[in-house]
């Protein structure tokens, strides 16, 4: 009896596992099939049904050698990294003061609010703010527009990390002489430091992956690795080998850097509001 | 010592408070006003004041309820295919213990990569010239159009699927995990069967996550962009114009921007109105 019912959980995971199989499959074939396409020569990208060919780098080497897409690279690497230390700088006090004094639930979800608020509506003052001070087509229009949405994000992330620092800690601090402000930059900013990084990557990824602002307010010299991408689509076959290349530069940075962050993501994503 | 003369609370407040006030506040405060303007980037000399004409305008404008309707159907149809897969899976992994962190870290992937890249590599995939899953479709028999009239926008429903389930995993997986334990000893001990169990005690125990979950997905969806952008520009027709590709259009393409504005602040409002009812229905009971 007990034998039966242990082959008959057992069979049930291998069942479920099967299914969870079926599920990496779906999720990982576009990634493979892209990292093909990158490898097979020109004249073979544009034939679906060839999966024995002789491996040609030339994809990869106009796209890294002959093409604007380093210069692309390295704007959504100024771009990304400004805008977090902008957002870290003033979303970290915030997020200690919402953490530790009394602050209702309404201004916290304020914050997650100035998140979900429609690009649309912050595009076209920005737009035409930059416009007149002649700043379309630089980072900083760029950099500017990217604060709306990872200001909110990284405050409201760092908000869950404070959340869980025990506040014996400053208190400590603060009988030992600390003012309540060197208690926060002192004892407690060096505690939350894996939350400060979690946040740090998490609002980099959002700024690098942004396409909508950089759309509009980008272009030629100035233009970001996901509004580069956009634009390889052409119908010829040899474009389709270098537009594998350069989405693959966009994303594989990416998925590496996730690895290291999801365990942080939920409890940041909560925010503290949510408890789980 | 002095005091400070502003308490500690609302000092740390204050870099936030100015950078949000300028980039947040001026642009809503200065979209709100070019809504009730004739304002063309054309005509940038000449800017009427039209008072409540663009929103007016709006009632009678088919292309913007065709994009009200069509990003309508897509964050439905997307939210509800992310909400029951995301659901399955997280219970899945819930129960598979072995290589639970490798499955996990693998069906997270596809959140974490820019939108465009997606379009573009599902454009590839699914064209019906140079695409490998159209391509062996026909090998047994199946010949559809993913980008035709009739599929375009499901088409998009399911790109989105591919990308944003996992965020739906994620929230109800961590949901899943942080259930009390002894509810369900309990019912086992009683013989209550899986599907019972399921109904009346993980549901119930899960709905601040699932809420939190489909309102945070629900809003994310309304601003479909990139795969739109990438893969059909709104076509074809307009079958797949969403509301913010229709206002991406009617602003930087058409340099309408009194217009585009007001179809803005229509959309913050039915958002708004969206994300009430569900809260409000979802906490009722």
């Amino acid at each position: 009896m007990e034998y039966f019912q242990s082959l008959r959980t057992r069979t049930g995971n291998l069942f479920l596992e099967s299914l969870l199989v079926v599920a990496l499959v779906i999720v990982l074939f576009p990634f493979m099939w892209i990292f093909v396409t990158s490898l097979k020569p020109p004249d073979l990208v544009a034939v679906p049904n060839v999966w024995i060919f002789e491996i040609s780098g030339v994809n990869w080497r106009s796209v890294l050698l002959e093409s604007n897409i380093p210069q692309n690279i390295f704007n959504s690497l100024i771009v990304g990294i400004v805008t977090v230390v902008i957002a870290l700088a003033v979303g970290c006090p915030a997020a200690y003061s919402f953490s530790r004094f009394k602050s209702t639930a309404a201004t916290r979800f304020s914050i997650l609010a100035a998140e979900m608020m429609p690009p649309a509506i912050m595009i076209l003052p920005i737009f035409l703010l930059l416009y007149q001070l002649s700043l379309i087509d630089t980072l900083w229009g760029v950099i500017l527009a990217h604060l709306t949405f990872v200001i909110p994000v990284v405050t409201w992330f760092l908000i869950g990390f404070f959340d869980e620092v025990p506040r014996e800690l400053e208190d400590q601090a603060m009988i030992d002489g600390c003012t309540h402000f060197q208690a926060f930059y002192k004892v407690i900013l060096p505690v939350v430091r894996p939350g400060l990084a979690a946040a740090a990557i998490f609002g980099f990824v959002l700024s690098w992956n942004d396409m909508f602002y950089a759309l509009i307010l980008t272009g030629g010299e100035s233009k970001t690795l996901p509004v580069a991408i956009a634009g390889f689509w052409t119908f010829r076959g040899v474009e389709m080998g270098k537009m594998a290349v350069a989405i693959l530069i966009a994303i594989v940075p990416v998925l590496i850097v996730s690895f290291f962050v999801q365990k942080h993501l939920v409890r940041g994503l909560g925010g503290g509001a949510v408890k789980f | 010592m002095r005091k400070p003369d502003l308490p500690l609370q609302y000092r740390l407040m204050v870099p936030l408070a100015v950078v949000l006030l300028a980039v947040m506040a001026y642009p809503l405060v200065f979209s709100a006003w070019i809504s009730l303007h004739d304002y063309r980037l054309t005509r940038l000399a000449d800017v009427q004041f039209r008072g409540w004409d663009n929103y007016l305008g709006l009632i009678e404008n088919q292309q913007f309820w065709t994009a009200i309707t069509n990003t309508m159907t897509f964050v439905v149809g997307a939210v509800s295919m992310e909400f029951v897969l995301g659901f399955a899976l997280a219970l899945l992994l819930h129960r598979v213990r072995r290589f639970q962190n490798f499955y996990r870290a693998i069906l997270l992937s596809p959140m974490f990569i820019t939108p465009i890249a997606v379009g573009l590599m599902f454009r590839f995939l699914l064209n019906i010239q140079l695409g490998v899953v159209p391509h062996y479709l026909n090998k047994i028999g199946i010949h559809v159009d993913w980008f035709g009239v009739d599929l375009a926008l499901f088409s998009l429903m399911l790109i989105d699927t591919w990308q944003w389930t996992p965020f739906m995993l994620l929230m109800l997986l961590a949901g899943l995990e942080s259930l009390p334990k002894a509810p369900f000893e309990a019912a086992r001990v009683d013989g209550a069967s899986a599907w019972l169990i399921f109904r009346r005690i993980t549901l119930p125990m899960m709905r601040p996550v699932i809420l939190v979950a489909l309102i945070i997905r629900g809003l994310d969806a309304f601003k479909v962009f990139e795969y739109v952008y990438a893969i059909t520009r709104g076509g074809p027709g307009d079958s797949t114009e969403t509301i913010l590709f229709h206002i991406y259009k009617v602003g930087f393409r058409f340099f309408r921007m009194g217009e585009a504005a007001s179809m803005a602040y229509v959309l913050i409002v039915i958002t708004l109105i969206i994300v009430t009812t569900l809260y409000w229905s979802m906490n009722r009971r």
